[in-house]
């Protein structure tokens, strides 16, 4: 279960202050695919910088699985990070010289996984998004655009995170691709019990999602659709 | 694939980056080593130098170099004076005088301050001097004043050195002292008997038991000797006494080499000597003095390359701590990524420690290859640029009794001519420490950028 209550996000400079994220208060229970919609510069992407302890909140209280992360240090939000979250950017953000295969190693990696456990996983993975292993250990430079966004959504799963943030996840794909995508992440949400929240214009993909928030200025203007 | 691993295959990320990096590196490393090498290379000449000259006081009278000046004669008396001195262990005395070939005119163009006799004069002739090249080989021709001189009647004097001791070569400028035929003279007796330098003898078809006539006197050759040295074996070299007597210096000597117990004593026997004879009379050169001169090119030898060294240190870390800033800088949202997926600070600080490490190891490798190349040659330019017969060059002509400017040349100028960089496994091995230093603190700054760079920068936008 993500719970998030009264959240706020308040960046300031020397004469300015903007209120990014402002009193969001939201509950997303465990395997539900949902979506977060809202116009450029609503706070979609600071909101979910804050839940995935990218950033810290000015105020507020995010807890996921009863784990208060607000309250967590620097080394317990690199944990949280790495065995809780799982992200899926809009421009992929693999490392551009290691291979797909490697790209989902890296989390493993950092979470201690040996080797050859490594190895085996990140390939099931890759079989489970649907790249085949010809193509697992090219460097995402010779894969496609969608190719690269399966990649980035095994590494997203690679250390079986409770909680899968998606930040415009079909943003740079063609809408067939973009509608592949969204149904494995549906698929994954289901079959994983993973909760996703996914970041997105399109409302095609926000009328797929069980629950929908709608952010406009920072502030949530409805319940969850 | 590990955080080493990573940071290797970033290292070679971008050829032609990697490749400049590399080469400007290697070239620092190069120099660094290079440097390092000539420190310690010069840094064991200066203490060779220091051992080798040892604890002797040259004295003679003031204003007198080699054949050139004038001054007042020694006596013995001043000797046996100096040889009560405390911390006085042993003083040789040497006379030298200079003898023209009968019938030739050697004398005009040289001087004879310390022969006082009007009948210096020798059945002998010395070997001549050609000119080096380019010289006509019908005949003989000889530096005076710089200029070439055709030879014609003309022949160089031949030295006489009378000498009491033979404990200290110094006065010959010999290194070794071999008697190639014959015997030892014995340098306290009177008799007519002489050692010949293996050059003259040779010239003058002189062999054990011969005679040659000195001084209008008949004198016997006992020994033929190797001094090791042109100078010293174109010389006769008689017992003290004989030498006085024949000059008609009876009693006089214009050179004392005075050994001392210790060299930490050699400043305070000195000024003793200077007080005893008085430093209007004598000029005392200790080996102290001698051995200031010898290493004073190669302490500024060891000043440029300790400088250089520091300095190409500094390049070298600089070399690598820009691009490790630049890498860094170009990498903030990879970093992020790494970071936002469960990176911690050290994993990603040692992926991009390990990146400036292999960098740093390649280039040492390269640069220990030129480093090694090019040590001797830039030793060498090191040295030529360092030397001169100030400050330790050789001197090549007008050397003579005394033997102070004589062993001044044989320390000072074999410093710097003998001098050669070896590479050893120490070496090696400060190159590899140095370049991981060199590694540590280029990362050091870009290692806290990293600390620096938030998750959240991943979200950025392009």
């Amino acid at each position: 279960m993500l719970k998030v209550e009264n959240l706020v996000k308040i960046f300031s400079s020397e004469d300015n202050k903007v209120t990014a994220v402002d009193g969001v208060s939201l509950e997303v229970p465990n395997g539900v695919f949902s979506t977060i919609v809202g116009k450029s510069g609503s706070g979609k992407s600071t909101l979910l910088s804050l839940l995935g302890a990218l950033d810290k909140p000015s105020s507020g209280k995010i807890e996921v699985d009863g784990e208060e992360v607000t309250k967590m240090r620097d080394s317990k939000l690199i944990k949280y990070r790495r065995d809780k979250i799982g992200f899926i950017f809009q421009n992929y953000n693999l490392i551009p010289n290691l291979t797909a295969l490697e790209n989902v190693m890296i989390p493993m990696e950092f979470a201690g996984i040996s080797k050859t456990k490594r190895i085996k996983r990140a390939e099931e993975l890759l079989d489970e998004v649907g790249l085949n292993s010809s193509k697992q250990n090219r460097r995402p430079s010779r894969l496609s655009g969608g190719e690269q966004q399966r990649v980035a959504i095994a590494r997203a799963l690679a250390n079986k995170p409770k909680l899968i943030l998606a930040d415009e996840p079909t943003g740079n794909l063609d809408s067939a691709t973009g509608k592949i995508i969204i149904d494995l992440l549906h698929d994954l949400a289901r079959r994983e019990n993973t909760t996703i929240l996914a970041v997105t214009h399109d409302i095609g993909i926000a009328k797929q999602a069980k629950i929908t928030f709608t952010l406009r200025d920072g502030k949530l203007v409805n319940q969850p659709v | 694939m590990g955080v080493m691993s990573r940071g290797i295959r970033d290292a070679f990320r971008n050829g032609a980056r990697t490749l400049s990096i590399i080469l400007i590196l290697a070239l620092s490393i190069a120099m660094s080593l290079v440097m390092l090498l000539a420190l310690k290379t010069v840094d064991a000449k200066i203490n060779s130098v220091k051992s080798s000259i040892g604890n002797t006081i040259s004295v003679s009278p003031a204003g007198l170099r080699g054949f050139e000046g004038s001054g007042t004669l020694l006596t013995t008396q001043d000797a046996t004076e100096t040889k009560a001195l405390a911390h006085v262990t042993s003083v040789v005395e040497t006379l030298t005088g200079r003898l023209t070939t009968i019938g030739s005119n050697s004398s005009s163009f040289f001087g004879g301050q310390s022969n006082n006799s009007s009948n210096a004069q020798t059945s002998l002739s010395a070997p001549p001097r050609q000119e080096p090249s380019g010289g006509n080989s019908n005949g003989r021709r000889f530096v005076i004043n710089g200029q070439f001189v055709p030879g014609g009647s003309f022949s160089m004097p031949i030295t006489a050195l009378g000498i009491n001791d033979f404990s200290d070569l110094s006065a010959l400028n010999a290194s070794s002292f071999t008697i190639i035929s014959g015997v030892k003279i014995d340098p306290t007796s009177s008799g007519d008997a002489a050692m010949v330098g293996k050059s003259l003898a040779s010239e003058n078809n002189l062999s054990v038991g011969k005679t040659f006539t000195a001084y209008g006197k008949t004198i016997t050759v006992d020994g033929i000797f190797d001094a090791g040295n042109t100078f010293a074996n174109d010389m006769i070299i008689l017992p003290l006494s004989t030498e006085q007597n024949l000059s008609g210096n009876t009693g006089q000597i214009d050179s004392m080499i005075v050994t001392v117990d210790s060299v930490d004593n050699l400043s305070s026997v000195a000024a003793a000597i200077t007080d005893k004879l008085g430093s209007s009379s004598v000029d005392v050169t200790t080996s102290q003095d001698q051995i200031n001169s010898a290493v004073t090119s190669l302490q500024n030898i060891k000043t440029i390359s300790t400088y250089s060294l520091i300095g190409s240190l500094v390049a070298g870390s600089m070399i690598i701590l820009l691009t490790m800033v630049m890498i860094v800088r170009e990498r903030r949202r990879e970093i992020g990524v790494l970071k936002a997926i469960g990176g911690s600070n050290i994993k990603i600080v040692a992926q991009f420690v390990s990146e400036a490490l292999c960098l740093t190891l390649v280039s040492s490798v390269i640069g220990m290859i030129l480093g090694m190349a090019f040590s001797n040659p830039v030793l060498q330019a090191l040295v030529n640029n360092n030397s001169s017969p100030e400050n330790g060059g050789m001197r090549n002509f007008g050397g003579g009794p005394g033997g102070a400017i004589l062993r001044f040349s044989n320390g000072a100028g074999s410093a710097l001519r003998n001098i050669h960089a070896v590479v050893g496994w120490d070496i090696i091995l400060y190159g590899l420490l140095a370049a991981i230093i060199v590694a540590i603190i280029g990362s050091a700054i870009p290692s806290f950028l990293i600390s620096k760079v938030q998750p959240a920068e991943v979200m950025r936008a392009e």
